[in-house]
């Protein structure tokens, strides 16, 4: 983009506020930046912004009920303020009580992780109802995007019905299962994968047993990473948790239990119908694909024909 | 950050991945390998399904195995070593004949004048025959859309293919109908046999004289 159409993007948003904001300096500032420091424009206006703030002493809660409405899919950096039109698809149990309430919301694009801090003192949301979430900050924890709801966020109950986001169907082969896989210990506050005995936040706590598969499924164009529950594992092998803990108990070996759901499921075609989550794709319902049906294959030796 | 975008698993018949001689050179040390099929495709890794016939330790405690797998089209040739943990505690479990399912690196290696093809597994695992099915049907249908980008002659990698193999499209569409007619009940594959003899008796080099570095480690 232009530098002048940068620089009077930042000056009537601050205009908006009630700010006379000089343009040539904001020009100057942006020149600085991009031409001759070859700052990307992003930073190089959020730098400017900020820079703005300080000189004209604006106080911190005008500047963030700016924050801009985004979808889901635009959130890719953590420390960004954003608002966003967004459904409470799922909720999840919190047994931490610095978060009131933790799950996922979505919109037509995708789907995200939200936590809503107790010190925020927000009432609560509920599943199937829209929102318009302001203010939020984005986060990230290893690779994945989440948006926090703290106190100088706002939650306001809307009227329209945000839609749901797209669910994609994929049939592909289950190419890979990564390591954190199986049998594996969730944390009881944050429910994130334990390693060893330890949360990568809560230090050594209590954990609980959960099972799930993290695997890559190849269409021989694209891949998608995908996680299955343990509903979806007891599906496709008849591996539920008290099975696994059995195997793992008879075997004296936690691994146990992902080998054998390896030996199961690697190498199969199946069919996976999810929304996507940032690099995930969460998966609802999959099945194992059986086979080819004989049209199919005379439809392909017409082509050839 | 060390993160390398994860290499799409293509489906490649045999008798098209035998044929993938050219490498694409290396942009840097690191960059993955590429070779170039016939058909214009570029491919690093491939998910493939057949037949386990062979798997042979190439001398004894050597721990390299030797595998030959194969599709209604042709086998291919596969190695396997202590660089490939899950492929091998997996394949020492499996007695030959065995249908099973290869996700693995494609490898080029000269010997003398000629260069083979070789899978490095990152896993073998053995699977139903309705797999196998889906994977023919699978590969069928993305074989045939690159013959179809082969006749555009748009896409650079297939001028590259033109140029390189200069391929005759109706043996590839044969070789395609041939495998979807091997899913018909009762049907024999005839193959490509006299292709096969001559590969096979090149193929029996002592594979110490070989350096094997490149096939089997990253
Ligand atoms: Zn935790």
């Amino acid at each position: 983009m232009e530098i002048e159409s940068l620089a009077d993007q930042i000056v009537s948003q601050f205009g908006r506020l009630g700010y006379d904001v000089d343009r040539d300096e904001v020009i100057k500032r942006l020149k600085l930046l991009v031409l001759e420091f070859k700052v990307p424009e992003r930073e190089a206006v959020r730098t400017v912004r900020n820079w703005v703030i300080r000189e004209y002493e604006i106080p911190r809660e005008k500047v963030i009920s700016e924050s801009p409405l985004v979808k889901i899919e635009e959130i890719k950096k953590p420390g960004e303020w954003v608002s966003l039109k967004a459904k409470v698809v799922q909720l999840w149990d919190s047994s931490s009580p610095s978060v009131s309430q933790v799950g996922l919301v979505g919109d037509e694009t995708g789907i995200i992780k939200f936590v809503i801090w107790a010190k925020s003192g927000k009432e609560e949301v509920e599943e199937g109802k829209s929102y318009l979430f302001k203010n939020v900050v984005t986060d990230s924890f290893q690779g994945r995007m989440q948006i926090n709801i703290g106190r100088t966020s706002e939650i306001v109950e809307i009227d329209e019905e945000v839609q749901s986001p797209r669910e994609i169907e994929i049939v592909g082969a289950l190419v890979s299962i990564q390591q954190n896989s199986g049998l594996i210990h969730r944390c009881g506050s944050c429910h994130r994968v334990m390693t060893k005995g330890i949360c990568p936040i809560h230090g050594k706590v209590r954990g609980y047993d959960d099972l799930r598969v993290k695997g890559v499924l190849d269409d021989g164009d694209n891949f998608y990473e995908i996680i299955l529950n343990e509903d979806n594992i007891r599906d496709l092998t008849g591996i539920d948790l008290n099975k696994a803990k059995r195997i793992a108990s008879e075997r004296l070996d936690r691994n146990a239990v992902l080998s054998e759901l390896k030996k199961l499921l690697l190498g199969r075609y199946y069919k996976v119908v999810g929304v996507r989550g940032g690099r995930y794709l969460l998966v609802r319902k999959v099945d194992r694909i059986g086979g080819v049906e004989g049209s199919e294959v005379d439809r392909l030796l017409e082509v050839l024909a | 950050m060390n993160f390398r975008k994860r290499e799409v698993a293509r489906r490649v018949f045999a008798y098209e991945l035998n044929r993938s001689t050219y490498r694409f050179p290396k942009e840097d040390e690191k960059s993955p390998t590429y070779v170039l099929t016939p058909l214009g495709m570029r491919v690093n890794r491939v998910y493939f399904v057949g037949a386990l016939l062979d798997k042979d330790e190439i001398k004894p405690d050597s721990g390299i195995w030797r595998i030959r797998v194969s599709d209604p089209t042709s086998a291919v040739y596969g190695y396997v070593s202590r660089f490939q943990p899950d492929a091998l505690e997996s394949l020492m479990e499996i007695d030959v004949p065995e249908l099973v399912a290869i996700v693995g690196k494609i490898r080029n290696f000269e010997v003398g004048a000629r260069i083979f093809v070789s899978l490095r597994p990152e896993y073998v695992s053995p699977v139903e025959s309705d797999v196998r099915d889906y994977w023919v049907y699978e590969t069928a249908r993305q074989t045939i859309d690159r013959i179809r980008a082969m006749e555009k002659k748009e896409d650079d990698d297939c001028k590259l293919a033109w140029q390189i193999y200069n391929p005759n499209l109706n043996e590839y569409r044969q070789m395609v109908k041939q495998a979807l007619l091997s899913l018909k009940e009762g049907f024999v594959v005839e193959g490509e046999e006299g292709e096969e003899i001559e590969f096979e008796e090149e193929f029996e080099f002592e594979e110490e004289e070989w350096d094997l570095s490149d096939i089997l480690k990253d």
